[in-house]
C-alpha cells in the first residue's frame, strides 16, 4: 500500500502548502472507450469536398488546444525541462526529477513511500519567493533520524534555492544546492533545476501555466 | 508484369477511406486533448509513436516495423490496463545518521525494452526491439506473444490476463522501447490510426 509523503514548504513564515508524493497523477477520469475495425458505414457517404473540409476545420480545432501561452513540459526520462510559447523554445534547463526508489515507513508496516514525479498534466498554483523547506517524516527516516516533534525543528532554510513553484498535490520546481546531480533521477518527487534556470521559470511561469510531465 | 494503372473512381474511394479515418481520428484526439492528460498517437502512416499532451507533440519514437494479428485493420482509442514492472530499489533507514543513505536511482537503463502491454478494449501490444539489435529478446518476445495467446486460447490464462481480439506488434530501438515503458501510466489513452490522407 502506498501512502503520501508530507512535506512542507513555508514562505515568509507562513505554512503554506503541504507536499505529498506516492501516488500517480493522472488528469481526466476514464471515458468510453472505443474502436473501430471496419465497422460498416451507415451513413450517406460525405463528399471529398465535404471531407476535406471536415478534416482541415479538426485540423484547426485540435491546433486550438494547445496553451495560448506559455508552458512547461518536463522529460523525466531524460531530465530536461523545456519552457516554451507556441512552437517557441523560450528554455531548455537540465533537471532533476523523482528517483522512483522507495522506502518502508517502519511506523505504519505495509506502507511506504514512492518517490516518483507525477506523470500528466497540471499547472502552477504557487509562486514562492524563499521557500523554507518543512522537512517530511521520510527526510528523518531516511537518515536514520527520529521524526521530531516539535514543528521547528523540521525547518530548512535556503536548501531549495530563491523560488519554488507549486504545480499540485505539493510538488514544486524549485532550486538545488546539489548542482552535480542535474540530469539524473534523485529528487523525491520535485523538479529540481539550478539557479539560473530556476530564475527564468520563474520570471516566464506564472499561476495557471500548465505544466506537462512524460 | 503489368499493372493496371489505378482508375479515378479507386483514387476517389481511396482518399475517400483514408480521410474518413484520419477525420474519426482526429475527432478522438480532439476529446483526448480537451482534457489535462498525457496520451500517445501511434500514426501507422509514417509510423511514428507519439508522446502528446492539448495536441502538442511532446516525444516521438520511430516505430521500425509493426504488424497486426488476430483481427481486422485496427484504428481507435485504447486504455492501458497497467504499466510494466519496474523493479524499485528500496532505501533501507540509515543506522548511522553521518552516513546517509546512497542508493542508486532508477532511470531509463533501468526499463525493460522487450515486453507486452495489454489494454481495454482487447488489444495486445507487443513491443521488442529488432531481430539484429538484441535477438535473445526479440525470441523471448516472440515465446512470451505465443504462451500467452496459447495460455488465453486454453484458458490457463488468469482472468487480468485474457487476451481477446488483435494484436499489434512493435518494433522499437531498444532506446525507444525503454522510453516507452518508462512513459506509460496506469490508464494511458492510446489513439491508433493513419491520420494523414492519401
Amino acid at each position: 500500500m502506498l501512502f503520501p509523503v508530507l512535506c512542507l514548504v513555508i514562505a515568509g513564515g507562513t505554512v503554506l502548502t503541504a507536499c505529498q508524493g506516492g501516488a500517480p497523477l493522472e488528469g481526466g477520469g476514464p471515458t468510453a472507450t472505443e474502436n473501430r475495425q471496419e465497422q460498416p458505414n451507415r451513413k450517406q457517404p460525405a463528399s471529398l469536398d465535404a471531407l476535406r473540409t471536415r478534416y482541415a476545420s479538426l485540423k484547426r480545432q485540435l491546433a486550438q488546444q494547445s496553451p495560448d501561452n506559455t508552458y512547461i513540459v518536463v522529460d523525466t526520462a531524460r531530465n530536461v525541462l523545456v519552457v516554451k510559447r507556441k512552437s517557441n523554445v523560450l528554455l531548455t534547463a537540465i533537471a532533476s526529477t523523482g528517483s522512483g526508489t522507495i522506502l518502508d515507513n517502519p511506523d505504519r508496516p505495509g506502507t511506504q513511500w514512492v518517490f516518483d514525479t507525477p506523470r500528466g498534466e497540471f499547472t502552477i498554483q504557487s509562486r514562492l519567493t524563499n521557500p523554507v523547506w518543512v522537512k517530511p517524516d521520510w527526510a528523518f527516516l531516511e537518515e536514520g533520524q527520529k521524526v521530531p516533534k516539535d514543528p521547528a525543528e523540521r525547518l530548512e532554510p535556503g536548501i531549495l534555492g530563491e523560488y519554488a513553484l507549486g504545480f499540485g498535490k505539493g510538488y514544486f520546481i524549485h532550486g538545488t544546492l546539489y548542482t552535480r546531480l542535474l540530469g539524473k533521477n534523485v529528487t523525491h518527487g520535485c523538479i529540481r533545476l539550478n539557479d539560473q534556470d530556476l530564475r527564468t521559470v520563474h520570471r516566464l511561469a506564472m499561476i495557471g501555466t500548465p505544466v506537462m510531465i512524460f | 508484369m503489368l499493372h493496371a494503372a489505378p482508375s479515378a473512381s479507386n483514387e476517389k474511394g481511396d482518399e475517400r477511406e483514408s480521410l474518413q479515418e484520419a477525420t474519426r481520428l482526429l475527432e478522438e484526439e480532439i476529446k483526448l486533448a480537451s482534457r489535462p492528460q498525457i496520451y500517445l498517437l501511434l500514426d501507422l502512416s509514417e509510423p511514428i509513436l507519439y508522446i502528446k499532451g492539448r495536441g502538442i507533440e511532446l516525444h516521438r519514437l520511430p516505430v521500425l516495423q509493426w504488424k497486426t494479428s488476430g483481427g481486422g485493420f485496427l484504428s481507435g482509442l485504447f486504455r492501458l490496463r497497467g504499466r510494466p514492472e519496474v523493479d524499485r530499489p528500496k532505501a533501507e533507514p540509515s543506522k548511522d545518521p553521518s552516513l546517509p543513505t546512497d542508493l542508486e536511482p532508477i532511470n531509463l537503463q533501468d526499463m525493460p525494452a522487450e515486453y507486452l502491454l495489454l489494454f481495454e478494449p482487447g488489444l495486445l501490444l507487443v513491443v521488442a526491439p529488432p531481430l539484429h539489435e538484441q535477438p535473445w529478446l526479440w525470441a523471448r518476445s516472440r515465446l512470451r506473444e505465443w504462451w500467452l495467446r496459447f495460455a488465453s486460447w486454453t484458458g490457463v490464462a488468469s482472468p487480468a490476463d485474457q487476451v481477446a481480439g488483435p494484436r499489434l506488434r512493435l518494433t522499437l530501438t531498444g532506446e525507444a522501447a525503454r522510453s516507452l515503458a518508462w512513459t506509460v501510466t496506469d490508464g494511458m489513452p492510446l489513439l491508433i490510426g493513419r491520420t494523414v490522407p492519401l
